[in-house]
């Protein structure tokens, strides 16, 4: 078998009395794309960042090239080869894409971004990951930030890299993209980690898994020993539910639900100076019972649509027709979200505090509010000791979950999801998919923005596509992967 | 106002912006680090203290001010050690260590020089005009004709505005004081950093408050500092956390009370508190008027420590 570059052995770790790791075993060899699997809140992110010297273990030891070591900074873990992109991302809003790329990579006196623009150009080139250099951090989308995170990684020529969640916001093509460079990589005779909640993915890419659970591994195996449903079984102790979530291809929908009267309708409606292009013309009715898909690349204006329609930017022409119990689901559960460091129940007071069930004349009831949150962690399983305990504590799933019930249950008239499965492991996925469904069902129109094909098409009753800013109807005939992806890309197959 | 007034009027607005540029470029390069130096006042009468101390034994203006800058130095040090050391609240430390540097400075020249009620005389820095510059009409012999600690803040704004966005260590700083997580995570030691920021600005607070007691007064009273650590910081703000703009804004702010003197002087019938009112209320009518669109380092006053 072929070089161990580095070993993980016996890791334990807690967070006050939150045990994370408790006996966590990781051997990462030349050569080999590994792919990390667990529930939300097994202890995946603890661990690489133990890996990565952002963090250090109570108990157990790291080996790297042979040689125990104990990384007190990051900066030691880079030494000796170990990259990290982080699932929460570990950028600086307020500076460009360059020098994010810069930071800690120059040193001294030096002019820290010359060097490295000539550099990320030519990487950008060789992996098809494209950031605009140039613009700052905090005017990114969510995908851009992804991509900055991982060439981050990358620029720093790691012989481990560690890639915790990168493909939840990144379109198919890109992460064909992606894996293409791990596997040549690998083939440098360099290790690969990832986490990813969608097996399909991980086992296109993956030479070995290792299961995490409660903090625990589980399983270490190599790919076709154990069929997808044994892995969710060692995952998560229980039996898959939901063929999207395990990632499995699913037929589009094809029956239609009966549409009811319109609930949201956007008129002609222009939108100058968003995020991405600008809108143009855009006219759309979202029906009570139905929901809408709309897929595209980042930056071809769907995020302004979402801001538009969660009524968070006004038109600069034509007109929007909102309803009152409107629930949005964001891009960015950490920056537009959810405030880290409010607890799980003043998180949800937030969005709840202006709903009149839970007023009282200029009160605010918390105890109905306090209920509320108890409810969402019960029925989403968020993994936390307690509705008191601070958002930022959990681990991103969970967060994803905390804003996914608080948006469900204020949603009474019409839902904008944007990735609202972003992060959420196998039967997290589901249960919200589920939920979603549910909640269609009960009248309420739903708008799913998302750059995961699969979940737009088994969801949706239309399917739209946006490029440069219009929005075109997909054709019944063409509601497949092919098809849909052609058209984000400017092709046919569709009518305004 | 004839020519001679107004030459009278910049020189007099130049010499009393420059302690305060001096002590707000070193607090505009703490505050790009994540930390807010209330304590700056401190390290500013410390500054005059031991310039007037160092001047005296040495009875050499030069030791003075090296000595100044030394005592601004262990001032800061004493509030980095609490503030990022033990990650006090800066707010609160900052305040503690501005009233107990004009208390200890107050005792320490009681102590040294007695109450007798004469004032002390020191051997003054002189001006030092530059030649050729100062023979600018005008401008020249307010900006020229000064002190060598004006050359200093004259020097330090272009340079420091190239180390904060021109080179690998100042863009370290600027992502400490931004998102200290993300530099930790780069790789950048977010403590070290902000100490020795801060120890910086200490140096330079106390290089201004050597300035005040040698160029300035020629001499030592308690409390001569008078707010300027206060004002300094709201100079950084005014100067939008840019070393060249913060140069400037200290010199606005310097033109702005010699304004008010002079009006005094030429007789305007108002009552003096209003004239005293002058730099600050010019000074807010810049911050509402241009300040708006700028914030400060997202991270400014938050501890942090490495889990
Ligand atoms: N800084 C922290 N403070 C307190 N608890 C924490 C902290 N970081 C992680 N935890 C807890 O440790 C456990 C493991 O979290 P971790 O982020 O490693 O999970 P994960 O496997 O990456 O999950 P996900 O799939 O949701 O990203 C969770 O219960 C989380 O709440
Ligand atoms: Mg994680």
């Amino acid at each position: 078998m072929s070089e161990v570059l580095a070993r993980l052995d016996g890791i334990e770790r807690r967070f006050g009395s939150v045990v994370a790791l408790d006996g966590a075993d990781l051997i990462l060899r030349a050569g080999e794309v590994h792919g990390l699997l667990g529930a939300n809140g097994a202890g995946k992110t603890t661990l690489l960042n133990v890996i990565g010297g952002m963090l250090r273990p109570d108990a157990g030891t790291i080996e790297v090239g042979g040689s125990v070591v104990s990384f007190q900074t990051p900066r030691e873990a880079w030494t000796c080869g170990i990259a990290l992109a982080h699932q929460h991302f570990a950028l600086v809003p307020a500076q460009s894409v360059l020098e994010n790329l810069a930071l800690g990579l120059a040193r001294g006196w030096a002019d820290p971004v010359r060097d490295v623009r000539a550099k990320a150009l030519k990487l950008m080139d060789r992996i098809g990951l494209r950031v605009p250099l140039d613009s700052r951090v905090d005017h990114l989308g969510v995908g851009d930030k992804q991509r900055l995170e991982i060439l981050k990684a990358l620029l720093k020529n790691p012989r481990v890299l560690v890639l915790d969640e990168p493909t939840a916001v990144l379109a198919p093509n890109e992460i064909s993209g992606l894996f293409a460079l791990l596997r040549e990589l690998a083939a440098e005779g360099r290790a690969v980690v990832l986490v990813a909640h969608k097996l399909d993915e991980v086992l296109m890419v993956a030479d070995r898994l290792t299961v995490l659970r409660a903090g625990r591994t589980v399983l270490s195996t190599v790919p076709g020993d154990y069929e997808i449903p044994d892995l969710v079984r060692a995952m998560v102790g229980a039996d898959p539910v939901d063929a999207i979530a395990i990632g499995v291809d699913v037929e589009p929908r094809s029956t239609k639900r009966e549409p009811g009267e319109s609930v949201a309708h956007l008129d002609r409606v222009s939108v100058t100076g968003g995020p991405g292009v600008d809108l143009e013309e855009v006219s759309l009715h979202v029906y009570r019972g139905q929901v809408v898909g709309v897929a595209g690349v980042e930056g071809n204006g769907q995020r302004s649509l979402a801001l538009l329609l969660a009524g968070r930017v006004s038109a600069t022409r034509g007109s929007v027709t909102l309803p009152e119990g409107l629930g949005f689901i964001p891009q960015d559960r950490s920056t537009e979200g959810l405030i880290a460091a409010f607890d799980l129940t003043d998180n949800v007071a937030l969005a709840l505090h202006r709903v009149a069930a839970y007023q009282d004349g200029p009160w605010l009831r918390w105890s109905e509010l306090t209920r509320h949150a108890e409810t969402i962690h019960e029925r989403f399983e968020v993994q936390a000791t307690s509705t008191s305990v601070l958002a930022g504590s959990l681990s991103g799933g969970n967060q994803q979950r905390v804003v996914v019930g608080r948006e469900l249950s204020i949603a009474t008239d019409l839902l904008i999801a944007e990735n609202p499965t972003r992060g959420l492991d196998v039967a997290a996925a589901a249960f919200v998919h589920d939920e979603i469904r549910r909640l269609v069902a009960t009248g309420v129109g739903v708008v799913l923005v998302s750059t995961d094909l699969d979940e737009v098409l088994a969801l949706s009753d239309r399917v739209f596509a946006m490029t440069r800013g219009r929005l075109l109807e997909v054709d019944e005939g063409q509601r497949s992967r092919e098809g849909v992806g052609a058209l984000m890309l400017g092709g046919a197959f569709a009518h305004a | 106002m004839n020519e001679i007034e107004i030459a009278l009027f910049l020189e007099s607005g130049v010499r009393l912006g420059i302690p305060l540029a001096l002590a707000a470029l070193g607090e505009t390069i703490t505050e790009r680090s994540g930390v807010i130096n209330i304590g700056l006042e401190g390290s500013i009468i410390a500054g005059a203290l031991g310039g007037a101390v160092g001047a005296l034994a040495f009875g050499d203006p030069a030791v003075g001010v090296m000595a100044g800058a030394l005592a601004g130095v262990a001032v800061a040090f004493v509030f980095a050690a609490f503030a990022i050391g033990l990650g006090t609240d800066q707010i609160i430390t900052g305040t503690a260590i501005t009233l107990g540097g004009l208390g200890l400075t107050g005792a320490v020249y009681q102590a040294r020089f007695g109450a007798t009620g004469t004032a002390l005389t020191l051997p003054t820095l002189p001006s030092a005009p530059v030649p050729l510059l100062s023979d600018i009409p005008w401008i020249g012999g307010a900006l020229f004709d000064q002190a060598p600690t004006a050359y200093v803040a004259y020097a330090l704004a272009p340079a420091l505005w190239y180390f904060l966005f021109r080179t690998a260590w100042g863009l370290e700083l600027r992502a400490v004081g931004e998102a200290p997580i993300a530099a930790h995570a780069a790789g950048v030691r977010v403590r070290r950093v902000r100490f020795l920021a801060t120890v910086f600005g200490g140096g330079l607070a106390g290089l201004a408050g050597a300035h005040l007691a040698l160029a300035h007064a020629g001499t030592f009273a308690e409390g001569m500092s008078a707010g300027r650590g206060f004002i300094a910081i709201a100079v950084v703000v005014l100067g939008r956390w840019n070393p060249l703009l913060v140069l400037c804004a200290a010199l606005f702010f310097g033109a702005a009370s010699a304004l008010q003197f002079f009006l005094q002087a030429f007789g305007f019938d108002a009552p003096y508190q209003l004239f005293l009112a002058l730099p600050y209320v010019l000074t807010l009518a810049a911050l509402a008027g241009w300040v708006g669109r700028s914030r400060a380092p997202a991270a400014l006053a938050l501890p942090w420590r490495s889990e």
